[in-house]
């Protein structure tokens, strides 16, 4: 499940420390957006070494690294590979297949270097311009590394030549493209972030939006944001207990020899079936 | 030497206390004779005006003499005047070894360091914290500072372990016959509770107001019958420091997790039922732990019974929406508070005696369901250390903390696993305030974790979802790694400190530091 | 001498200065701050093990410490002899 990916800022030894423990999916130590420039190495070497005690719980850990258009990128990439405990690395500003295909080598050949099983490192790529949000599709099934593609927020505005509205009008038609590549391509679409952090109900609303929408879950700044996110996503009890009855129908018919059936007066084909099957999965009984 | 019930060290005899009674249980002390009073007093109706024209007049009517014993309230908190107000006339006056009785000071009171090197204070008996507390830890005092808790104070009192010589009240209100008011005036503070033993077993009692009305002030906290003497002066406190404005729920996201995990092991525990009393402070993280407890209330339907202690606006919202049915304040932390204990007939005022202390028939705490509290550390015994810091510093006083976990039915320490790098689970306790005897349960951002007296909290609690239980050993075994090993704190062997239990007995001690 | 620093005086976080020091004057260490005075001996310890793995002899270090655990106190003297080594 990545209903929350949680960043954490990589020279912030608090949130390095802690990060892991306030229940979201996944957390993504950061050495772009959130380190200063000059701070780079020192960010590096500490996201490095927290990688290497790997003391993060059950959660899915990521790294953002800078982007291929910097300096940083194949540094950040040295120093994390190695680790043991790294799940996947999140790019920003992918925005075509060729980002995929030389991210895609140098994973590769630090894999092989370090001994790290080929293919251990799932890629999350950030699409942040107009274009790579274009190219979605192509980016989703540039490598079977991919895990996620997730549609830019603030630089992909910048891209846009619009700003930041309440609604998010300016992001719709990218989150909703993102949702169709994603499930095209069968890799999750991941959400943008919720940047104003004490407005929960704002946060309720945009996550019960984008969830409408088909995304998996969201990206998230703040740890008070989990919750919230988590209190969307997961069936209420009334859905869990219905996904029940149409598994346990689905079940007895399968082993009657019996194609489709009904529950509650509705046939129940194999569309609701997966459905019921999600359902639980999200509640975490699957 | 003596190793006492919680394994500690303590010497029969201690200089400048005098001769130790060892702590053996938390109930394992009982009292013997009768109640120590103070002296009788006679005013005829030739006596109706008790104003004298100064504090310094007002020591001289008391009869203080050098080597007496003077008592204070905190009710004004860190806006306190009264305290700088009295000690600055008796050094101006000549007195000299007075034992400083109060039920607590705060930062404002750091002048009493001057008054502690000059000779005009030679005791203290109450908390010490800040510099305070710094000069006390390095030998700043020839005889060591007692510390008692909440309740443990009017037992003193009450046993004649500590004879009251003047009373000084600052009150908010009062009349030219003593009355006392503590809800209306430019200073008020809500509940006078901890005043009310110092009124009632002093030899004289000094009422000092900045808030003179017509006889008879109204509603009354401490009637005339207690009073000998009564001064008006300019101010007794900064309104800024007496009361707090409306206090937020935190948004510190660790802060929220380990109050969100507290009130979870409140839920599943046996006493979420209509009627539930508590009590949960001020702090960041017992105030969160009330909001979420207030969701969880609404959620089941649940009412409470009693808000007991230290009473916030939160908890006057929490009687406004009939959460909770009284709330039971023997102190008024903000202003919602001091406005509502002075409207509210179902928002009492309690004394301290009323509140927490163990030899009367029976302390409020004794009807608590649920307590939060905090601590500087806890240990695998599930002993709790608020008195002294990391460095081994004697800090902060005791307050309600013994006095609430021995009373109540679930008594929760809900703390952060580390400050910074400073473990607060450990192997050991530096300075033990309250035993593991009566603490059920430590919260911190790894979950829950259980004492193991308590299989009925343990099994109520296995099982809840997004709850983590984490038994002791492995907690202090994860502080340890994060933390790495400590260096010892350097001491001398003279004792600067004596940490008594609530019922009198001598829990621990606090030895000098080493420079 | 040159002189780099690493580091923030957030919480759980120290800041480190390194001084060259000529050859033969060996490690010497001051520490300040949150930690001093129980971590001392684990935070010397630290900071020499980190110096012996960079392969340095001679150093002053000087730490002002907010908390920090043994992971970032390492990482900091890294980062900081990095940076008096560009």
């Amino acid at each position: 499940m990545r209903r929350t990916m949680l960043y954490l800022p990589g020279n912030n030894p608090n949130m390095l420390t802690k990060g892991h423990l306030f229940g979201s999916d996944g957390i993504i130590l950061d050495l772009e957006d959130a380190v200063a420039m000059v701070e780079k190495d020192a960010a590096r070497i500490l996201v490095s070494r927290y990688l290497k005690q790997g003391e993060f719980g059950n959660v899915e850990v990521t790294v953002r690294i800078n982007g291929i258009d910097t300096e940083f990128w194949k540094k950040d990439l040295e120093a994390v590979v190695p680790m043991k405990r790294l799940d996947g690395i999140r790019a920003p500003k992918v925005d075509s297949a060729e980002t995929v295909k030389i991210l895609d080598e140098e994973i590769s050949r630090l894999e092989d270097k370090y001994g790290v099983p080929q293919g251990k490192l799932k890629l999350f790529c950030l699409l942040e311009t107009a274009k790579g949000i274009l190219n979605a599709y192509e980016i989703a099934t540039a490598s079977p590394r991919i895990a996620a593609i997730i549609p830019g927020g603030e630089d992909l505005r910048a891209d846009l030549r619009t700003e930041r509205s309440m609604d998010g009008t300016e992001l719709e038609w990218a989150r909703r493209f993102v949702v169709f590549a994603g499930r095209a391509a069968g890799v999750d679409p991941l959400d943008t972030v919720f940047s104003r952090v004490t407005d929960d109900e704002g946060l309720r609303k945009e996550t019960e939006f984008i969830k409408q929408l088909g995304f998996a879950g969201k990206s998230i700044i703040h740890p008070n944001q989990v919750r919230i996110i988590h209190d969307v996503f997961n069936p209420t009890e009334a859905e869990i207990a219905k996904a029940q009855k149409i598994l346990a129908a689905a079940k007895e018919a399968a082993e009657r020899g019996q194609g489709a059936v009904t529950v509650d007066g509705k046939m129940v084909d194999m569309p609701v079936v997966k459905r019921a099957e999600y359902v639980l999965v999200r509640a975490g009984l699957a | 030497m003596t190793i006492n019930a919680v394994k500690r060290e303590i010497p029969d005899y201690i200089e400048g206390y005098g001769k130790v009674r060892h702590y053996e249980g938390a109930f394992a002390r009982k009292p013997e004779g009768a109640i120590a009073g103070a002296k009788l007093r006679c005013f005829n109706s030739d006596i109706t005006d008790k104003r004298v024209s100064s504090v310094k007049e007002a020591i001289k009517a008391s009869g203080l003499k050098s080597g007496m014993t003077v008592s204070f309230h905190h009710h004004l908190r860190n806006g306190d005047y009264v305290v700088n107000m009295v000690l600055d006339a008796c050094a101006e006056m000549g007195i000299k070894d007075l034992t400083l009785f109060p039920t607590a000071l705060f930062g404002v009171h750091k002048k009493v360091i001057d008054h502690i090197k000059s000779g005009v204070v030679t005791r203290i008996m109450g908390s010490v914290n800040g510099p305070i507390g710094q000069l006390v830890s390095e030998g700043g005092m020839e005889v060591p500072v007692v510390l008692r808790s909440h309740g443990g104070r009017p037992r003193a009192v009450m046993a004649g372990d500590v004879h009251i010589d003047v009373a000084f009240i600052g009150a908010p209100t009062a009349d030219k016959y003593g009355n006392i008011c503590g809800t209306l005036g430019k200073s008020a503070c809500g509940s006078l509770g901890y005043a009310f033993t110092d009124a009632d077993y002093a030899d004289k009692v000094v009422v000092i107001t900045d808030n003179l009305v017509d006889f008879p002030a109204a509603p009354v906290s401490i009637p005339q019958t207690k009073a000998d003497i009564v001064v008006e002066v300019p101010s007794i406190g900064d309104p800024a420091g007496i009361v707090s404005g409306t206090t937020k729920v935190t948004r510190d996201p660790l802060r929220l997790l380990i109050s969100r995990y507290a009130s979870q092991l409140i839920e599943a525990s046996p006493y979420f039922k209509d009627g539930i009393s508590f009590q949960t402070g001020a702090g960041g993280i017992p105030l969160a732990v009330t909001a979420f407890m207030k969701e969880a209330m609404i959620r089941k339907g649940i009412k409470g019974g009693f808000g007991l202690g230290g009473i916030t606006g939160y908890f006057v919202e929490l009687l406004r929406e009939g959460l909770v049915s009284k709330l039971m304040d023997v102190q008024s932390f903000d202003l919602d508070a001091v406005k509502s204990i002075g409207e509210n007939p179902n928002h009492i005022e309690i004394s301290a005696d009323w509140y927490a202390n163990p030899w009367n028939c029976g302390a409020a705490v004794n009807m608590l369901d649920v307590v939060i509290l905090g601590a500087t550390e806890v240990d695998t015994d599930f002993n709790a250390n608020v008195n002294t810091e990391a460095d081994g510093a004697l800090l902060h006083g005791t307050g309600g903390h013994q006095d609430t976990a021995a009373g109540a039915k679930l008594t929760i320490i809900a703390q952060p696993l580390l400050r910074g790098r400073i473990p607060c689970v450990t192997d050991s306790v530096y300075n033990v305030t309250t035993p593991g005897e009566v603490i059920d349960a430590i919260v911190t951002e790894y979950g829950v974790t259980i004492n193991p007296r308590r299989k009925d909290l343990l099994d109520a609690v296995s099982g809840v979802k997004d709850l983590p239980i984490v038994p002791i050993d492995e907690l202090a075994a994860r502080a340890r790694k994060m933390s790495g090993p400590t260096d010892p704190v350097k001491t001398t062997d003279r004792i600067i400190g004596v940490v008594e239990w609530r019922d009198g007995t001598v829990i621990d001690v606090v030895r000098q530091l080493k420079k | 001498m040159k002189t780099a620093q690493a580091g923030t005086l957030e919480s759980m976080d120290c800041l480190v200065t390194l001084t060259e020091a000529a050859p033969g004057s060996g490690i010497k260490i001051n520490i300040t701050g949150a930690s001093a005075a129980r971590f001392n001996s684990a935070m010397t310890k630290k900071i020499n093990e980190t110096l012996a793995e960079l392969s340095v002899k001679d150093m002053e270090v000087a730490v002002q410490d907010n908390g920090a655990l043994d992971i970032v106190l390492g990482a900091r003297v890294e980062a900081a002899y990095g940076r008096l080594m560009k």
